[in-house]
């Protein structure tokens, strides 16, 4: 399974998204630092769920940390998330 | 508690704002890092900077003091703002206007209107 994969299916089940996309800017940071051979490093993610209702933006941050798991989110370089209700 | 807390610690306790980024406000590492510090250098924030590439165990520690995983992360009066995503969402909104207006912290309103018009 794809990194992306991984992303989105730990985001479905954890926020019963209204919506959802994972995309991957791996290649439009081809040179830069970070970058890796093969790409899975640079990912942009927006969520819209209702979950989010009442928190504040470090708390909606944080969430998708926790439901992403330490391991998956320290092998990703730069992650980019665009959070809503 | 360990060396790293007490730095930062003390490190955002002295200054009223403190950006932890990759490189230097004048010269960033990191396209994440470029972006905030961009912002505070427009708005013409008094801020320190603080190279968390040239101190490992800053780096981490930081880290682990916010419980955030990532750089740049930017205080204010002691206080964990945000990373990149909510530092330019709050710059977009107005949010970032505010809390420098609730803080007394000096910031160029003309350039924050600037900001958001040419993103708008």
């Amino acid at each position: 399974m794809s990194k992306a994969d991984r992303i989105e299916q730990a985001l479905r089940a954890a926020f019963n998204p209204s919506a959802l996309s994972v995309r991957d800017d791996s290649e439009r940071h081809r040179g830069h630092a970070g970058y890796q051979e093969g790409g899975e490093s640079h990912y942009h993610v927006t969520l819209r769920s209702m979950e989010f209702e009442g928190q504040s933006r470090i708390a909606r941050h944080r969430a998708v940390h926790k439901a992403l798991g330490a391991e998956l989110v320290a092998s990703i370089h730069a992650l980019s998330l665009d959070l809503g209700t | 508690m360990s060396d790293a807390k007490n730095q930062i610690d003390e490190t955002i306790k002295a200054n009223d704002v403190v950006l932890y980024m990759k490189g230097t406000k004048s010269m960033p590492q990191c396209g994440f890092s470029s972006r905030v510090a961009g912002v505070l250098n427009y708005m013409g924030i008094d801020y320190a900077d603080v190279n968390v590439l040239a101190d490992e165990t800053i780096r981490q520690g930081i880290k682990d003091y916010s419980d955030w995983p990532t750089i740049p992360q930017l205080y204010v009066k002691g206080e964990f703002v945000g990373g990149c995503d909510i530092i330019t969402e709050m710059t977009l909104s107005g949010e970032l206007d505010q809390l420098f207006e609730e803080n007394q912290i000096a910031y160029d309103k003309d350039a924050a209107e600037k900001i958001r018009e040419a993103n708008a």
